[in-house]
C-alpha cells in the first residue's frame, strides 16, 4: 500500500507527466495527440499478434532491468546492462551454434552460459571496483563499447556462419530454441522465466542474510562495513549477479526470438531497462509492472509511424522525458530534505 | 518552534538552554535573519552576527582571507593584501583575539579556528552576537579564554546570546538564562538567583534522572592494546598501550581530532594497523556517528536491531534471515532502553536522536559482550536519554563487561570512567586512577600541556 501511494507520487506521476509532455510536442509539430495516441495502444495492444511482440519486448526489457534493479540496490550503478546481455547472447549464440544435447538440457545449456557470460562481464568492472576504487559508473558504461565491438568483431571473423550473408552466428538447431508460449508468434517463456527471476530476486533481497547484506551496502555503507558486511566482496558479487541476470536476458533473445547471435541483437535494451528499473521503483515486482509499460511504448511506437505519421523516435522522447522527470523529482526531494545532494 | 519572545540587552550575556531539538538553534537562526519565522518579528539596533556550532570557514584560505570574505579592501580590480591583514591585525588586537593572519585555517588548532569565526563576525561590529554551542570543540583552557573574550564583548556593549547546553557556562558567565522545551521558551532566570538543578529541571520539564551506581568488580584483563599505531597525518596514533579488564570502564578523555576515530576504527577491525590487539570474547561497539555508521535511516527498528548480527547462527536459519529472532531482540532493546516509538516497523528517521541511539547502544549491549567500544554514546542526545543511556554501561560494567569509553565531553568521562587516559596528537600522554582523578589537570593535558 505504501509503494502504491509511492509510485504514484513518484514514477506513475512521472509516466502521466511524461505522457503530457509528449502530446504538447505532438500539438506544436501539427499531430492529434489522441490519434497519436491511439496508434500506439492499437499497435501495442490492438490484437494477439500485437500483445504477443509487446511482451517480447517486455521480457527483453525485463532481465537487464533486474539486473540494474540488483546493482542499484547494492548502492553501485551499473550502466552497462547492454554489454552485459550483449556478452549473454554471444556465450550463448556461439556455442549454440555448434552445441546439440538432448530435450530440454540444451537451452538450459545455453542460458547457463549466457548467465556466465553476463556475469564475467559485471565481475569485471565489480572488481576493478572492489581491487582499484574504479568508478563502475564508467567501468560499466565503457564496457559496452567493448563489448560491442568484441561482438562485432567475432561475429565478423571467427563465428562469422558460411551460410549467412550478414555478420552472425550460425543459426540454432530447433532443439536449442525456447519453447513458445503464444502459437504463431515471437513470444516464448522466456517471459516467464524473467518473472520466475523477478520472483526469486525480490525474495533474495527481502529474506535472505545475502539480500539483507546488498541492501545495507546500497543504503548505508560506512554501517554495513560495521555492521560485517565484507563490502569488497559485495561490489564483485552484486555487480557479477547483476550481470548475469543482464546476460541472461541476452541468451534469451538468443534462444528464445533470434535464433542465432548477431549485432543487432539489443536496439539498446540494456539503456532502456535503467529507466525501467527507475520507474519500477526499484522493486523487482513494479519493475515487471514498468517493464510492460515500457514494452507498449517500443512495440506501439511503429505502429504510431504508420498510422499517425508520429515518428517512432517520439517514442524515445517519452522515454527521456521520463528519465528527467524521475531524475527531477528525485533532485527535488533531496533537496526538501535538506540533504546535500 | 512557536510564540517565543526573547529581549536581549546590551552589556549583558543571555544564555538559551534547551535539550536537542528543543528550537535553540532555529531560534538562533531566524534571530540572525538565515530563516524564515512563518510569524512574528525580530528586530535589533545594529547589525546581528552569528557563530555556527560547525565553523563555516573555508578551509584552504588564509586567516584574512576568511576574516574579510565577501568584504576585501580593494586596490583597483585586485585585493589589497596588505590593507587587508593590517584591519585583520588590527581587529585581532582590539578584540584581544590574537592570530596570525597569514595561517591556513586548516592548519590551526579548533579552538583557534573558533577565534577567527568569531572575528569574522566581529568584523562587521554587530550590535548582537549569537554564538551557536561555541564551546563543543574547545579543549577546558580554550573555553577559559573563549569566555574572556566574550565578557570583555558584553562589557563594551554588545548584546550576546549563547545557545548551549553546557548548564555549568551559563552559571558562570551568563547574566540572564532563557530555557526552551518544545519550541518554547517555558522559563526565564536571572542567573545570580538560580542554581545549576532549577534550570536542569526546567530544560527536562521535572526531575533529572539519577544515573546508576558503579560497584566494585573483578579485574581481570579483558582487552589488551600494546604498541598500537595506524592512520596517517593528523589523526595518526602512535605506539598506544592500553589495557580494559573485565568489569571496568576506561575513559579516553581528549579534544575532538586527537586520534580517537583512528584508535576505535583500529580496534574495530576496520583499518590496517601495526601493533596487537587481543580481547578475550565478543565485542559491541557504539560508532560514534549514529546517522552514518550506526543505521540504516530508512529501515525499521528490527531491521536495525539485525546489523551487525545477521551472520550469528542464532539469528539466521541458514541463508535465511530470522525475523523472529529480530523482532524479539528489537523489543528487548525497546524494554530495556524505554524506547519510544510508534511500532517496531517504522523507520529509524524517523525517531527523535535519543530514540535512535538507544537502538544503537541496545544493540551494541545485546547478548552481554565482554567488551564494549562506546565512541560518544550520548553525543547530541538529551538529558533523559544520555542517563538511561550511562547507566546500561555502568550496569553492563557491573555485570562484568570492560568498557572502553571515548568521549569529547570530559563530564562524561568523570561521571563514568573507572580509570582515565588522556589522549593528545595521537598518544596517551597520562592515566589517571581511583581518587586521584584531578579536572583541572586532565583539561590541561587535553590542551597539550606537557605531562610532569
Amino acid at each position: 500500500m505504501r509503494n502504491a501511494t509511492r509510485l504514484l507520487g513518484g514514477p506513475l506521476g512521472a509516466i502521466v507527466l511524461a505522457f503530457f509532455l509528449a502530446a504538447i510536442a505532438m500539438l506544436i509539430a501539427g499531430v492529434s495527440p489522441v490519434d497519436g495516441f491511439w496508434a500506439l495502444f492499437v499497435g501495442a495492444l490492438g490484437g494477439r499478434q500485437q500483445i504477443a511482440e509487446t511482451l517480447v519486448q517486455t521480457t527483453a526489457l525485463l532481465f537487464p532491468a533486474l539486473g540494474i534493479t540488483l546493482a542499484f540496490r547494492a548502492g553501485l550503478f551499473n550502466i552497462g546492462a547492454e554489454g552485459q546481455l550483449v556478452i549473454g547472447g554471444l556465450a550463448a549464440g556461439a556455442l549454440g551454434a555448434h552445441f546439440v544435447a538432448p530435450g530440454p538440457l540444451a537451452v538450459v545449456v545455453l542460458l547457463a552460459a549466457g548467465f556466465i557470460g553476463g556475469g564475467i562481464w559485471g565481475g569485471i568492472a565489480g572488481w576493478l571496483r572492489a581491487r582499484f576504487n574504479a568508478n563502475e559508473i564508467i567501468s560499466t558504461l565503457m564496457l559496452n563499447f567493448v563489448a560491442l565491438s568484441l561482438a562485432s568483431y567475432l561475429v565478423s571473423g571467427p563465428l562469422k556462419s558460411a551460410q549467412a550473408a550478414g555478420a552472425e552466428t550460425a543459426p540454432l538447431p530447433p532443439q536449442s530454441w525456447l519453447p513458445v508460449l503464444i502459437p504463431d508468434t515471437r513470444l516464448s517463456i522466456a517471459l516467464l522465466i524473467a518473472i520466475a527471476t523477478a520472483i526469486v530476486l525480490r525474495w533474495v533481497l527481502s529474506r535472505t542474510v545475502f539480500g539483507y547484506d546488498l541492501r545495507a551496502a546500497g543504503e548505508a555503507p560506512e554501517a554495513a562495513r560495521r555492521g560485517g558486511v565484507n563490502m569488497p566482496r559485495m561490489t564483485w558479487l552484486a555487480l557479477s549477479l547483476s550481470g548475469a541476470i543482464a546476460g541472461l536476458g541476452g541468451a534469451a533473445l538468443v534462444t528464445g526470438v533470434l535464433h542465432r547471435f548477431n549485432t543487432q541483437l539489443s536496439p539498446g535494451y540494456g539503456y532502456t531497462a535503467i529507466a525501467v528499473a527507475l520507474v519500477g521503483d526499484l522493486n523487482p515486482l513494479w519493475v515487471c509492472v514498468a517493464a510492460f509499460g515500457f514494452g507498449i511504448l517500443e512495440a506501439g511506437g511503429l505502429a504510431m509511424q504508420a498510422l499517425a505519421d508520429v515518428p517512432k523516435d517520439a517514442i524515445h522522447v517519452i522515454e527521456g522525458l521520463i528519465i528527467i522527470v524521475l531524475a527531477a523529482r528525485r533532485y527535488i526531494a533531496t533537496r526538501a530534505e535538506g540533504a546535500p545532494i | 518552534m512557536d510564540g517565543v519572545e526573547l529581549d536581549l540587552r546590551a552589556h549583558e550575556i543571555h544564555a538559551l538552554v534547551g535539550e536537542n531539538g528543543a528550537g535553540k538553534s532555529t531560534l538562533a537562526n531566524i534571530a540572525f535573519g538565515s530563516v524564515k519565522a512563518d510569524a512574528g518579528t525580530t528586530q535589533a539596533v545594529g547589525t546581528v552576527g552569528l557563530v555556527h556550532q560547525h565553523f563555516e570557514l573555508v578551509g584552504r584560505l588564509r586567516v584574512w582571507q576568511n576574516v574579510l570574505l565577501g568584504r576585501e579592501p580593494r586596490k583597483g580590480w585586485l585585493i589589497d593584501a596588505s590593507a587587508a591583514r593590517a584591519r585583520v591585525l588590527d581587529l585581532a588586537q582590539r578584540n584581544g583575539l590574537p592570530i596570525d593572519p597569514d595561517a591556513l585555517v586548516d592548519e590551526l588548532p579548533i579552538g583557534v579556528q573558533q577565534r577567527v569565526e568569531l572575528l569574522r563576525e566581529l568584523e562587521r561590529d554587530p550590535a548582537v552576537l549569537l554564538l551557536d554551542e561555541p564551546t563543543a570543540a574547545l579543549a577546558p583552557a580554550e573555553i577559559d579564554s573563549f569566555f574572556t573574550t566574550i565578557v570583555q564583548l558584553a562589557e563594551r556593549g554588545s548584546a550576546v546570546m549563547i545557545v548551549t547546553h553546557k548548564l555549568q557556562e551559563v552559571i558562570s558567565y551568563s547574566k540572564r538564562v532563557s530555557v526552551m522545551r518544545h519550541g518554547k521558551i517555558v522559563a526565564q532566570f536571572e542567573t545570580a538567583r538560580t542554581s545549576i538543578d532549577e534550570i536542569a529541571r526546567a530544560m527536562v520539564g521535572g526531575e533529572v534522572p539519577h544515573v546508576a551506581q558503579r560497584q566494585k568488580t573483578g579485574l581481570q584483563p579483558c582487552v589488551r592494546v600494546e604498541h598500537l599505531s595506524a592512520g596517517t597525518g593528523s589523526v595518526a596514533i602512535q605506539d598506544i598501550n592500553l589495557e580494559v579488564r573485565a568489569g571496568e570502564i576506561v575513559g579516553i578523555a581528549g579534544v575532538e581530532g586527537n586520534g580517537q576515530t583512528t584508535l576505535a576504527d583500529a580496534i574495530a577491525g576496520l583499518i590496517p594497523y601495526a601493533g596487537a590487539i587481543a580481547v578475550d570474547g565478543r565485542i559491541g561497539i557504539v560508532p560514534q556517528d549514529r546517522n552514518r555508521e550506526g543505521l540504516v535511516l530508512n529501515w525499521s527498528i528490527v531491521d536495525n536491531a539485525m546489523l551487525g548480527r545477521q551472520h550469528l547462527r542464532e539469528s539466521r536459519r541458514g541463508p535465511l534471515l530470522d525475523r523472529a529472532v529480530a523482532r524479539a531482540d528489537a523489543q528487548a532493546i525497546a524494554q530495556r532502553f524505554d524506547l519510544r516509538a510508534a511500532s517496531l516497523e517504522v523507520a529509524a528517521r524517523t525517531l527523535s536522536g535519543g530514540n535512535q541511539q538507544k537502538i544503537v547502544v541496545g544493540r551494541a549491549l545485546l547478548g552481554d559482550p565482554q567488551f564494549v567500544l562506546a565512541y560518544q554514546p550520548t553525543r547530541g542526545i538529551d538529558v533523559g536519554a544520555t542517563a538511561l543511556v550511562q547507566s546500561r554501561l555502568i550496569e553492563a560494567r557491573n555485570a562484568g563487561a570492560a568498557i572502553l569509553l571515548i568521549s569529547f565531553e570530559l563530564d562524561e568521562i568523570l561521571a563514568l570512567a573507572d580509570r582515565v587516559l588522556v589522549m593528545y596528537r595521537g598518544s596517551i600522554v597520562a592515566e589517571f586512577s581511583g581518587q586521584g582523578i584531578e579536572r583541572g589537570r586532565v583539561g590541561e593535558l587535553m590542551a597539550g600541556a606537557r605531562a610532569s
